[in-house]
């Protein structure tokens, strides 16, 4: 039986710039189920960041209901909002945001220094672990810049796996990267959804939406249609 | 194409008129400051004197246990000195004087040294008109003849150019005037009158001879340094042999300006390094500003770079906007320095009661332009070369590929590191240093000098010994003036003294009875201020009686020989037991006899002269005048009426006992006390005044560099909250990179800092528990402002949410 991990209802985005009033999400009804593997796409400035912002709790919603775990996180503080990111949520951005300063192994233990629960063992032990999982454990002392692009987004999964999130949030995870590494990276998510993990991604690539179970199409602000590979079912948005 | 460059640097300037008003300003205080403090010492005490071979002319002091100061040295020592060293030629010798001049404007007091012959030849400069002296000048009982300055010859004589073979009267006695010095020439210092130094060659006895200053040319190739080691020896090797009167003394030679300063280096070298961080912290905060604004604009140096621009015409480019921030700030700098010279003369003046010292013209001269153009050029290079250098040698590729992400950002962040542990050692050093100084002139000026100083009236009258030549005659004096001016409405008491409480005093050399001062015993002379006042004075000048009793009208010529020691004094010398009924007796015999002094009283210890260190402990012995008269007197009046009428009293009662006397520096007793302070005052508030700038520049350039620091790393914040880091973790993680930037700065300021606070300290007589809280507030003013300079940029960082900063540009 499939379990609900997040649910949004009618959530609405609104950005306010001087005197303009832009509607980036209108009307967003979505649930993401335990074990999704989920695509995003759409035009530039359609709002799909926006709403991977919202799901990833970096932004909050002007208006709407948002469900994690059957909590509401809607109306939280900004440090119950920063735990939950911390243990449930693990992000990749399509710049990586890898931290210049910080080797590649203080990169992936980040997330966890934040963590009280875990002892500098633990951490290295789970470390470890993210680092062979993605192929890296090579170049666990190396620093961002010196690695290459297909390296750097692999150094970032691990940075999102490590603490076991329930839900990984990827935002155009190919977008920074040539075909090659681009294919590796997907074929790194693939993986990790087959061992059980729930992803969302936002891509513009087709290729990569279609490596995922659901697709999303966004427009202005809007789901316009929902695609299961499974299922195979087109279900236009209400 | 250079004008090309330099009108696009003109255009952004320009476009950013806040940046530029502030970086501009920031130039003009730093160029400003530091060319004025350069050019105020230099004009006081590095220049050479305006003489041919002026840069050679040393004088020759003495130092007291290692303290340097402008003090005579024994005419034996200088003999010793002049038979013994090698490298100095062209000997002469002076003593200062004062003398009174009776002409057609009445008496009136003048600056004057007594010479030895050679002292013109010294300066290679020609009389105006006659001659001026040679050997048989200084014959003792040659005839009285006078060298005069210009300003006195003008004023006396009205330019007469008959002057020479005239008659003047100096001091009750007639002088032919042999010789008239140029306009301007008022050496050694500000002389306007010379006469003949002659000494008795028959005082063969140290503590009978007579003290010199030395001057002489120091030969070429022979350095100061390297002659102080020398004459250190001689003078060892003469203590060695006269523990009595030697013990401690030794001397040194140094510049005629440059004595000025001895024993003063601590605060000359503060001051010095003190203007150069301030220039460091301004061209640190205009190098960031422009730094940050370079990479700004990082991606337009990309796109040159990628068009093939040389690298070193865009080095020019961005050379051209500090070209033009430091030449504008440094010309503002420079008129605002050039008045502040302007006025430092009027207010210089007010320190000393004698005319400045003759080289002493606070203008803008061929150094200070020198300087100018110096520091300029330096501070074009510093703020211009190392922003142009780093925004031009990044990876260009990576810049246009990423944005303003890339390679440059650690390495900015590294310099930014830099810069920010810079100011905080500079600003951390320029505190304490400057707060040690106000903190001495504040004890300084209200140090408790031993007495009243409110509502009175101070001056001082010379008696000639022409016409005082008797202990009787000068006592008669004392005696009718105080009696006459005490019977005058508006005064309330009168109090005669050769030296008031806070005034400098000379010293004495004494030995106590029961003391061995035997050669064997290598015990030294004790000195003392030596002091005579009439009975009751001490009394009615508020300084207070601890044991014993004041002079009372007995204490006359007549009875047993009596005298009063501040309770410093007794401490010193009769610490287990009371002073009462102790005696000694002076080393240099005031008269034939020898007598001894019968100490009948202890008083509180009055400050004679300066205020800090060593000098504000030298005890006291105040003698009745009438025992021990002098030729020099002060007279403190206080009074019920105003001060221009009692000086008319004063001089009316002067007139009526004796026409040929004249009073001068008639002033408050405060205003005569707070002069003695005033230098220190001024450099004082002269380092306050760097301290503020100091605290401005560090705080905005620490402030200015942490922002833009937490700026570029706003998206590294959006990385962390995404990765859980809730506000308070990044604020704690932000503070705790602050602290420690904080440590690799402030131990090293601390230290220096701390250094240089200590020797000021130790000059001043600043006590360990002031410095250690100068240095606590001070290091926590830099601390607060660094934290502060960090919290604030930090919460503004995370106002956005972490969706916006991961996205910030």
């Amino acid at each position: 039986m499939t379990k609900t991990l997040i649910k949004l209802a009618n959530i609405k985005k609104v950005f306010y710039t001087d005197e303009v009033e832009t509607h980036a999400l209108n009307d967003i009804t979505l649930t993401i189920n335990k074990g999704d593997y989920i695509s995003i796409s759409g035009p530039s400035g359609c709002g799909k960041s926006t709403l991977l912002s919202l799901l990833g709790l970096l932004d909050t919603s002007s208006e709407g209901l948002y469900q994690l775990a059957e909590h509401d996180v809607s109306n939280i503080s900004k440090k119950e909002r920063a735990r939950i990111r911390n243990m449930e949520i693990g992000f990749i951005f399509q710049s990586f945001n890898l931290i210049s300063d910080l080797d590649v192994e203080e990169n992936i233990e980040l997330p966890l220094t934040y963590r009280k629960d875990l002892s500098k063992d633990q951490r290295k032990a789970m470390v470890k672990e993210a680092l062979e999982k993605v192929n890296m454990s090579h170049r666990s002392k190396h620093y961002p810049l010196q690695l290459s692009g297909g390296q750097q987004q692999r150094i970032a999964v691990a940075r999102a796996i490590v603490g076991k999130p329930s839900i990984i949030l990827a935002d155009e995870p190919t977008g920074n990267l040539d075909s090659k590494n681009a294919e590796a990276v997907m074929e790194l998510l693939d993986l990790l959804h087959r061992e059980g993990a729930t992803i969302c991604m936002v891509t513009h690539d087709p290729r990569s939406a279609k490596r995922a179970v659901r697709n999303i199409d966004i427009l202005d602000g809007q789901i316009v249609a929902e695609q299961n590979q499974h299922t195979s079912n087109d279900t236009a948005a209400a | 194409m250079i004008w090309q460059d330099f009108k696009y640097a003109l255009r952004l300037l320009a476009k950013k008129p806040g940046f530029t008003v502030l970086t501009t300003l920031v130039m003009a205080t730093g160029i400003g400051l530091s060319v004025y403090m350069f050019s105020f010492f230099n004009t006081i005490l590095f220049k050479d004197l305006a003489f041919k071979d002026g840069e050679s002319l040393v004088v020759i002091s003495g130092s007291l246990n290692g303290e340097r100061d402008e003090s005579e040295i024994n005419w034996l020592d200088y003999r010793e000195i002049q038979k013994n060293v090698q490298g100095l030629t062209e000997f002469g010798g002076y003593k200062n004087t004062n003398v009174i001049v009776s002409g057609r404007d009445g008496a009136i007091r003048y600056a004057a040294i007594l010479a030895q012959a050679n002292i013109f030849n010294l300066t290679r400069t020609k009389p105006l008109l006659g001659r001026t002296f040679n050997a048989a000048d200084e014959h003792i009982g040659a005839e009285q003849v006078v060298v005069i300055g210009y300003q006195l010859w003008q004023s006396q004589f009205g330019g007469d150019k008959n002057v020479i073979e005239q008659s003047m009267r100096i001091n009750g006695k007639n002088h032919r005037v042999i010789g008239v010095m140029p306009q301007g020439y008022l050496f050694p210092r500000n002389a306007e009158v010379w006469l003949p130094l002659r000494i008795d060659p028959s005082q063969l006895i140290r503590e009978q001879a007579t003290g010199i200053h030395g001057l002489a040319h120091l030969e070429k190739g022979v350095s100061m340094a390297d002659f102080n080691r020398q004459l250190n020896v001689i003078m060892q090797r003469i203590e060695k042999q006269y523990p009595q009167t030697n013990s401690g003394i030794s001397a040194f030679i140094a510049s005629i300006p440059g004595s000025g300063g001895a024993g003063g280096e601590p605060v000359v070298y503060t001051m010095h390094i003190v203007a150069i961080l301030i220039l460091l912290l301004a061209s640190i905060n205009v190098g960031n500003l422009l730094l940050s604004r370079a990479l700004e604009r990082g991606k337009e140096t990309a796109i040159r770079l990628a068009l093939g621009a040389p690298r070193s015409r865009l080095i020019t480019q961005l050379l051209w906007e500090s070209t033009i921030i430091c030449t504008i700030g440094g010309l503002i700098g420079f008129l605002v320095m050039a008045w502040g010279l302007e006025i430092t003369e009027p207010i210089v003046t007010t320190f000393f009661a004698e005319p400045l010292a003759f080289w002493w013209d606070f203008s803008i001269d061929s150094y200070t332009i020198k300087l100018f153009i110096g520091i300029l050029v330096s501070t074009i290079l510093v703020t211009g070369l190392l922003p142009a250098w780093r925004t031009t040698g990044g990876d260009f590729n990576a810049v246009l590929r990423d944005g303003t992400r890339g390679a440059l950002g650690k390495k900015a962040g590294r310099l930014n590191r830099l810069l920010v542990i810079s100011e905080i050692f500079i600003s951390m050093t320029v505190l304490i240093a400057a707060a040690v100084m106000v903190q001495s002139a504040n004890e300084q000026t209200n140090k408790d000098i031993g007495a009243e100083t409110g509502n009175t009236l101070v001056a001082n009258v010379l008696l000639p010994e022409t016409n005082y030549d008797s202990v009787e005659k000068k006592v008669q004096f004392v005696k009718q003036l105080q009696t006459q001016m005490q019977s005058y409405t508006g005064i309330n008491e009168v109090m005669i003294m050769s030296s008031l409480p806070g005034h400098y005093s000379a010293e004495q050399k004494v030995m106590l009875e029961g003391k061995e001062y035997t050669k064997g015993s290598n015990n030294s002379y004790p000195r003392a201020n030596y002091i005579a006042t009439m009975p009751g004075d001490l009394a009615k000048l508020g300084v207070e009686l601890r044991q014993g009793r004041y002079f009372s009208s007995s204490d006359n010529r007549d009875n047993k020989q009596t005298a009063l020691v501040s309770e410093s004094f007794a401490e010193r010398h009769f610490a287990s037991e009371s002073a009462i009924g102790k005696r000694f007796r002076l080393v240099a015999k005031e008269t034939g006899d020898v007598q001894w002094i019968t100490i009948v009283g202890v008083v509180e210890h009055t400050i004679q002269g300066n205020r800090d260190g060593s000098a504000a402990s030298v005890p006291s012995i105040f003698r009745p005048y009438t025992q021990a008269p002098r030729s020099r007197i002060t007279i403190a009046i206080q009074l019920t009426a105003d001060n221009s009428h009692v000086i008319k009293l004063l001089r009316k009662a002067l007139q009526g006992i004796d026409s040929g006397l004249a009073s001068y520096r008639i002033e408050t007793y405060q205003a005569s006390n707070d002069r003695i302070t005033a230098p220190v005052v001024f450099i004082s508030s002269l380092t306050a005044l760097f301290a503020i700038a100091g605290v401005v520049l560090a705080a905005s350039g620490i402030y200015g560099v942490m922002s833009n620091t937490i700026n570029q790393r706003t998206q590294e914040i959006g990385v962390k909250r995404a990765l859980g880091a809730d506000e308070r973790v990044i604020i704690t993680e932000f503070l705790l990179s602050a602290v420690k930037l904080l440590l690799w700065g402030g131990i090293p300021g601390i230290l220096a800092g701390g250094f240089m606070g200590f020797a000021m300290a130790q000059m001043f007589g600043t006590g360990m528990s002031a410095l250690v809280t100068i240095i606590v507030v001070m290091v926590s003013i830099v601390v607060i402002s660094v934290l502060i300079s960090t919290y604030l940029p930090t919460k503004n960082a995370l106002k956005l949410e972490p969706s916006q900063a991961l996205h910030y540009e």
